[in-house]
């Protein structure tokens, strides 16, 4: 502990090495998740921090930091290829795609490059241990079958005419003779009983430690070496010592870490929190760790001592004197800090997001700090017991000079590769190592060595595999198999020689596993791109509202929302004459919403923006609305004080006796009959509290200031109202030929037990309902005033137009309708009429769900369907109420006609735009702007947490544990879990979205070359673009290395249904787009 | 007319006699059905599902209706039946008997079972749809649902104690559950030890209930009078198994460790029937406990002890299972009180209560933070919250695992290192296993003097050894051979003995082994 008192006399140097230190945890942000609070989760680019990079390059940093998969794995897709998801044009074009140079060369006489790389990416070809191949050859019909993947054509043509047992096993011998080697197989018993005679036969053992001392000290180059600021992932002190004596300090030190930080940041869920809380993490934990015994019960008095002798107030001097103690050069810090990070991402994430947060609740540094001490802290333990040294780079360089024969034994063991026998040896001796006396020391360091020795020798044993070099298990038997897979008999093969062998050989390792991961993502991707491209080709001319020449009957604009597709495919099925539309479902107007009786206010806007106007929801009779709000409080508050009161003191039993009679109850009929049991609640809710008919408060006074982020306005003035609505309607293109009723449809989703509740609803309002928002921008858009305003705009809207609100459950898809009592008497004929037509779509819709819910029957009747649905709303055990974003996968900006009479199957963002009025694309700007990280932002989500559910997602609910209004946990002591659940992406085709655009190459392409954030999104794969012409059938793909290319696939063979149903029915596999003619 | 209702009565009697073994028997009968599927036919995928929940649900609901079935017509019987199904084992004339019980104590608490069981499992088929342990997550809660229905309907102890072990088995089963992580597996395994320490009681209970009333039977231990002091000792084991089994101090931290299974499990096991096993077990006891008010005092410290430590350790829990679950040893606690207090009726009231209570909040914990809509919890009052001493004690759960490490299980290992120390050098070289394989593998073959092939070679390799061993360990070594070497061992024997006996662990072990003796 002398170091201690080293401490650097010239405070200049240190000073600024601070100030790096402090930039330094700056760099975090772009490697940890960026996950709000669990109840305002809002999709997100998971590789946010690396979107600066191409999309490939970003997924192979990722995976080489955190060991994160970016791809599904090949077996995925060679499932999916077997399913007819990926064909063989999509593998070859993936393939032409990808720059692999000479992919038309000849490897051998018979085979291309091509062809040999298609065939190592459709089928396994895996190096084989030793007893894997004797187990293949002994147990299995290898060397008288064709391997059993081998195509049946391709068998027959193998085997040209012979028995097929003596072609393969000419095969196997030609294999073998090519590349020189003899089938030497012995069987792993064998090995084993080889070994005393090697260990008998002592050879020259100083030779031997001279070969050991050698290999150990580059070992502990690598090891301790590895923080020298030059190596781009390093491990942490943890993984060192993880490696060398199986402890793995993390799993001891995370409640001590967990507890005090999850109390620091809890929103709530305690009721008591540390008295010194205000005074930032590092000082709460300082002063409840200062007098704490656990220090002395766990045995690490003399460590704590130590370290708690001097220690700075200030965290980041606490990280740089740590950092230093450690041993780390300065050049490493930043790779060690980000390590450090990352061992725990979903805690460190939440520690940023909330120190980035206003007001700031904690601060990185503070938590680095204590991560840092706790760190070395338990690592002083370990090294103490084992090797009575202090944990820190000079402490375990200095032991490991001298004990080279310990440092690769346990390297060895702990890498989890030595033999049983071996194992044996070296684990007692490890177990030993911490109980050893120190005058002992010297007889162990001769076991050390004595296993060292045995660990040599067996390594130096021929029969043991290798890495690298030819070998019958390594290198035969993957060219056998890829000889089959190309069809190449045995005389082909003799005929390639061992050059040509190679050659062949050389393809299995051409592409790595992320580039065969992107070879495959590309293929999988112009599989469905062809079929989107071939619909919107198909369907040019067919869809109606391209323009407005007769006046629509209705028109209803809906969020852009995938799941939104199904319900206006239906309407416009029932009823042609109705036009639907699709905006982003805060409409223009970014507000703080109270509706009568809330508690708080809710923030209704996109997550990046913060509103300037407040709205309020006010009730026409006074004495209704305080009968309303006194009851839901009354409610709302016996409910809180229920729920409290039971999980605490003495009181709760009080509590209990009261509601355990209920509970029984509840539990016994929400078993039986959950969707009834939550409707009847539901129904005697609305009873108790009563309806009361409400207003929105949203026209500002003349006179009132204009609101800022910090002092809203009440409502909006005329000029900002007329405004939003104009935005608003240019936008979506609906600008004339409006429909005596004109909806807007907001939407959210109820379900019950999900604490991953947010990611259902609108993401355009900060995972929020966004109904408010559709029934203010209707009231505006109904004002004399602001028509007038409009009008002078050149958007003339007719007298007899209505606007309604209304917000649609994506859950139940129940339809809520607002300020039905002031709709025209003129209009409410027709209003019943609409009303009707979308409760019948919104019946087939639920018809249309079912088909990719495992539980729900094959062909519902459309009753049927409803009370799944129904279940699936009102379940408290159902973990899937229902599938969000799942099936999301393109986007198109356009008019509603490119799209319209197309069966999307619900995977399809639809985003309303007329590229006719908008010739120099200003509009298309802002929607891209603001559109285009958003939809990438659900695709990417969704993607990673598919690909690799484990590292991105957050795993399963059914473990899952609510901490601190954060995020979840599993169990109670694991780190906080980001991304989404594997029950939200069980059906998710991982691909990016493909975004189609309306309009011009030109206007896109000057649009593209205008706006940088378009160019990372775009430009380095984040998204996939292609443009539409409006006048035309012609696609056009982006493509980022080579520009525009035009699509010239073909639309002819396209299904053709009457209706949706006609095509989904009794399907429930995802399904390519078909063309309606009902719809058109 | 008459002979209707006779034969009614028959039937009906012939029915209860068999019932209480049928009811814990159908849940196990199904966990092995289960188990057999997962063994022979690997189910996977959606629809091998719904047989799994089918067979999970009829074995719960059966007994649930049977349950109801004696219930209702339970008013020949007394209220107080005992059903003895003849001799299980016997060893002279000691014999355990395969008897039940279902006096309104054993129903109640079954009928409790029996409907949380089919609830949960109801909730798990929906819940726990598409994982990979689904089948295995049902045959646990099986099993547990069949062990607490033996503790419940059990007529004597040795019944219990099986029930009381298929709960503990499954407990760690589903502690388990994601045994890809090593939390998880280390939890159940602490889990597991703690009961096996309150199983320790267990054990302790029935064997002096063997020795001093010489009977297993609840009844017979009610109406045994012995010495207050035996009947003390006797019902201590059992004391010891409950406060394990309920999670009170001094074995409270387990139960926090518990929660790394599927939120159904939680709820079940730690919200609403297993942490309640142990007041039921007092509860069956009452009439030998009410004949030892000195226990009942110790009963109603530890209580209140616990009750304590889980209204503060629960105050600063940040997560909603960890919270439910200290709340939960608090309710426990106090039950454990009322025990204390001598308020059985209140106490059983009090147990149903909080398990249909607890349950329907664990089961619904996921959308606590809905519930509440995200309010903070209500502040701990003033004067407690300031104290950041008491503060630093609840964030630490009162040290209790550490303190255990400190106190049990580090000297424990210790003891196994040196016990297997001993046996290493001192037992396998005088039975003659092979001790030191490393030294073996370097060295065995260097002293040998002669090799020789087939019968008679072997036979004269033996004997040439044997005179070059004792030509060379009795007469060539310096410093008198083996006779010397004899002496010397000896000299190190007490040595080691005389070691031992220094390290404070050791000493601790023979007063303790003294104060057995003397007692």
């Amino acid at each position: 502990m002398n170091t201690h008192t080293n401490a650097p006399t010239s405070t200049d140097p240190q000073a600024a090495s601070k100030a790096r230190l402090d930039a330094l945890l700056h760099h975090l942000e772009h490697v940890l998740p960026a996950q709000a609070p669990i109840r305002d989760f809002v999709h997100h680019n998971t590789l946010h921090g690396y979107q600066h990079l191409a999309f490939p390059d970003a997924l192979r940093a990722a995976r080489e930091l955190t060991g994160a998969e970016g791809y599904l794995p090949p077996e995925r897709f060679r499932v999916l290829y077997a399913e007819g998801r990926i064909d063989a044009t999509d593998l070859d074009a993936a393939l032409e795609q990808a720059d692999i140079p000479d992919l038309d060369a000849l490897v051998l006489a018979t085979c291309t490059r091509r062809q040999a790389l298609t065939a190592v990416l459709r089928f396994p070809f895996k190096r084989l241990s030793r007893t894997q191949l004797s187990w293949q050859l002994a147990e299995t019909t290898a060397l008288s079958r064709w391997q059993p993947d081998v195509l049946p054509t391709m068998a027959t043509a193998l085997n040209a005419g012979r028995p097929e047992a003596v072609a393969v096993s000419d095969l196997w011998s030609a294999c073998l003779e090519v590349l020189g080697l003899q089938e030497a197989l012995r069987h792993p018993e064998e090995l084993f009983e080889a070994m005393p005679d090697a260990l008998v036969d002592e050879g020259d053992s100083a030779l031997v430690d001279h070969h050991l001392r050698r290999e150990a000290a580059a070992l502990l180059g690598r090891l301790l070496g590895q923080w020298d600021g030059r190596a781009p992932t390093v491990l942490s002190l943890r993984s060192v010592l993880l490696g060398l004596t199986g402890e793995d300090l993390l799993e001891i030190l995370r409640p001590a870490l967990i507890r005090p930080l999850a109390a620091h940041l809890d929103q709530g869920l305690a009721g008591w929190h540390a008295p010194s809380r205000g005074q930032g993490f590092y000082a709460t934990w300082r002063a409840l760790a200062e007098r704490d015994p656990v220090w002395l019960l766990d045995d690490l008095s003399d460590e704590w001592a130590a370290l708690s002798e001097r220690l700075p107030d200030a965290p980041l001097d606490i990280v740089w004197q740590e950092l230093r103690l450690l041993g780390i050069p300065e050049a490493g810090w930043a790779a060690y800090l980000e390590r450090l990070a990352l061992e725990i991402p979903g805690w460190a994430g939440m520690v940023l997001q909330r120190s980035l947060a206003r007001p700031a609740s904690i601060a990185m540094v503070d938590f680095l700090a204590v991560r840092l001490l706790l760190e070395r802290l338990y690592a002083q333990r370990i090294c103490r017991r084992h090797w009575r040294i202090e944990a820190s780079v000079h402490g375990l360089n200095a032991y490991f000079q001298h004990n080279a024969a310990e440092l690769l034994v346990r390297h060895a063991l702990f890498a989890g590769k030595l033999p049983e026998y071996l194992a044996d040896f070296a684990e007692r001796l490890v177990r030993e190592a911490p109980h050893r006396e120190s005058s002992a020391l010297g007889a162990a360091a001769v076991e050390w060595s004595r296993v060292a020795h045995l660990v040599w020798r067996w390594r130096e044993t021929p029969s043991v595999d290798r890495k690298g070099g030819a070998s019958v298990s390594g290198t035969v038997w993957p060219l056998f198999r890829l000889a089959q897979h190309l069809g190449l008999a045995a005389a082909d093969l003799r005929a390639a020689g061992e050059i040509g062998a190679q050659r062949l050989l050389a393809c299995l390792t051409t592409l790595d596993a992320d580039q065969s991961g992107q070879v495959w993502l590309m293929a999988y991707e112009r599989h469905y791109r062809e079929q989107v491209f071939a619909a919107i080709a198909a369907n040019h001319g067919r869809g109606s509202w391209t323009t407005r020449e007769t006046r629509p009957e209705a028109q209803l604009v809906w969020c852009m929302d995938d799941r939104e597709e199904g319900t206006r495919r239906h309407l416009e099925e029932i009823n042609p004459r109705i036009e639907t539309l699709g905006a982003a479902a805060h409409y223009s107007v970014f507000i703080n919403w109270q509706g009568l009786g809330d508690r708080t206010v809710t923030t209704l806007c996109p997550v990046v923006a913060r509103p300037a106007h407040a709205i309020h929801e006010t009730a026409l009779d006074p004495a209704a609305a305080l009968r309303y709000t006194t009851r839901r409080a009354g409610r709302e508050n016996a409910r809180y004080r229920l729920l409290q009161g039971t999980r605490r003191g003495l009181a709760s039993t009080a509590w209990m006796v009261l509601a355990a009679p209920m509970a029984a109850l509840t539990l016994a009929a929400k078993a039986l009959w959950p969707s009834r049991v939550g409707r009847l609640a539901e129904a005697m809710r609305r009873r108790f509290e009563g309806e009361a008919q409400t207003r929105l408060r949203f026209t500002a006074l003349p006179d009132a200031p204009a609101g800022t982020v910090e002092v809203n306005r009440a409502g909006f003035d005329e000029g900002e109202q007329a405004d939003r609505c104009q935005g608003f309607l240019r936008n979506i293109g609906l600008a004339d030929g409006f429909a005596p009723l004109v909806a807007i449809m907001g939407h959210g989703s109820n379900s019950l037990n999900n604490p991953h509740m947010a990611a259902y609803d609108c993401g355009a309002c900060s995972g929020r309902h966004s109904g408010p928002n559709a029934r203010l921008l209707a009231a505006m858009a109904n004002r004399p005033e602001v028509r007038a305003v409009l009008a002078t705009r050149g958007i003339v809207i007719p007298e007899d137009t209505w606007f309604l609100g209304a917000e649609h459950n994506t859950c139940d898809d129940s339809v809520l309708w607002y300020d039905q009592d002031i709709i025209p008497s003129a209009l409410q004929p027709a209003f019943a009429a609409l009303r009707e037509q979308v409760d019948a779509a919104a019946q087939l819709h639920m018809q249309e769900r079912c088909r990719r819910f495992a539980s729900a029957p094959d062909t519902p009747s459309l009753k049927r369907a409803w009370r799944h649905i129904q279940d699936r709303r009102w379940d408290y055990s159902q973990p899937r109420p229902e599938l969000g974003h799942a099936t999301n996968a393109c986007a198109i900006i356009g008019r509603r006609s490119v799209s319209r009479g197309v069966f999307f199957d619900r995977r399809a963002f639809l985003i309303s735009y007329d590229p006719t009025r908008d010739a120099d694309g200003r509009v298309l700007e802002g929607l891209l702007l603001a559109n285009g990280p958003v939809g990438a932002g659900i695709s990417l989500e969704y993607y990673f947490s598919t690909v690799d559910n484990e590292r991105y997602g957050c795993g399963t609910k059914a473990t899952h544990n609510v901490t601190g209004y954060l995020g979840v946990m599993e169990g109670a002591s694991s780190d906080l879990r980001t991304g989404l659940p594997r029950q939200m992406i069980e059906i998710h085709e991982a691909m990016r979205l493909l975004v189609v655009v309306e309009h011009s190459l030109d206007v896109i392409t000057a649009i593209y070359q205008r706006q940088p954030p378009l160019q990372e999104l775009i430009g380095l794969g984040w998204l996939v673009v292609a443009a539409k012409d409006p006048e035309t059938a012609v696609l056009h793909l982006f493509d980022p290395a080579r520009g525009w290319m035009a699509w010239s696939g073909t639309a002819e063979s396209l299904p053709t249904v009457a209706r949706s149903v006609d095509w989904f029915a009794g399907k429930r596999e995802p399904l390519p787009p078909a063309l309606l003619t009902e719809a058109c | 007319m008459e002979m209707d209702t006779h034969l009614m009565f028959d039937l009906t009697a012939r029915l209860r006699l068999w019932l209480p073994f049928a009811i814990p028997l159908l849940p196990l009968l199904a966990a092995a059905l289960i188990a057999v599927r997962v063994l022979w036919c690997s189910p996977s995928g959606d629809r091998a599902e719904p047989l799994t929940v089918r067979i999970a649900l009829v074995a719960t609901l059966l007994p649930l209706l049977m349950l109801i079935l004696v219930a209702v017509s339970g008013g020949e019987g007394g209220g107080n039946e005992r059903v003895d199904l003849g001799v299980w084992f016997a060893s002279g004339q000691d014999a355990i008997h395969l008897s039940f019980m279902y006096d309104t104590l054993a129903l109640t608490f079954a009928l409790l079972i029996t409907f949380l069981a089919s609830v949960t499992l109801r909730f798990s088929a929906t819940y726990l749809h598409r994982e990979v342990g689904f089948h295995r997550f049902f045959m646990a809660l099986l099993v547990f649902v069949a062990g607490m229905l033996f503790i419940a309907l059990a007529g004597n102890a040795a019944v219990a104690f099986v029930g009381w072990e298929l709960a503990g088995v499954s407990s760690w089963l589903l502690i388990g559950y994601a045994y890809d992580r090593p939390t998880a597996t280390v939890n159940a395994q602490r889990a597991f030890i703690t009961n096996r320490v309150g199983d320790a009681g267990f054990m302790l209970g029935i064997a002096l209930a063997f020795a001093w009333v010489g009977s297993l039977e609840w009844a017979a231990l009610a109406q045994a009078h012995l010495d207050p002091l035996w009947t003390g000792l006797l019902a201590l084991g059992f004391v010891i198994a409950a406060l394990a089994k309920s999670a009170q101090v001094p074995f409270a931290p387990w139960i926090a460790r518990a929660l790394e299974g599927p939120t159904p499990s939680s709820a079940i096991f730690y919200g609403a029937l297993l942490v309640h096993a142990g007041v039921y077990l007092l509860l069956r006891l009452q009439p030998v406990l009410e004949q030892v008010p000195a226990l009942l005092v110790i009963i109603a410290a530890l209580g209140l002890l616990t009750a304590g430590y889980g209204y503060l350790s629960g105050l600063v829990q940040t997560d909603v299972k960890s919270a439910l679950s200290f709340a939960t040893t608090t309710q426990v606690g106090l039950m454990f009180v009322a025990i204390g207090l001598g308020w059985f009726e209140w106490a059983l009231w009090h147990l149903v209560l909080h398990a249909l209570w607890r349950a329907w909040q664990f089961l619904a914990s996921p959308a606590y933070m809905h519930m509440v809509d995200a309010r903070p919890a209500p502040s701990a009052p003033t004067w407690l919250a300031r104290r950041s001493g008491l503060y630093r004690a609840a964030l630490q759960r009162f040290w209790l695992d550490s303190l255990t490490d400190a106190l049990l299980v580090r000297p424990t290992l210790n003891i196994a290192r040196d016990v297997r120390a001993i046996d290493e050098t001192v037992v396998s070289r005088m039975v003659g296993l092979p001790t030191d394989t490393l030294t073996e593998a370097l060295s065995s073959d260097a002293d040998r003097v002669v090799r020789g092939h087939g019968l008679a070679g072997a036979l004269l390799a033996w004997a040439g050894g044997q005179c070059d061993r004792f030509e060379s360990r009795l007469i060539l070594q310096p410093g008198g051979g083996r006779m010397g070497a004899w002496v010397g061992r000896l000299g190190v024997l007490f040595q080691a003995v005389e070691s031992l006996l220094e390290r404070p662990r050791y000493l601790l072990l023979l007063i303790m082994a003294t104060l057995v003796v003397i007692l």
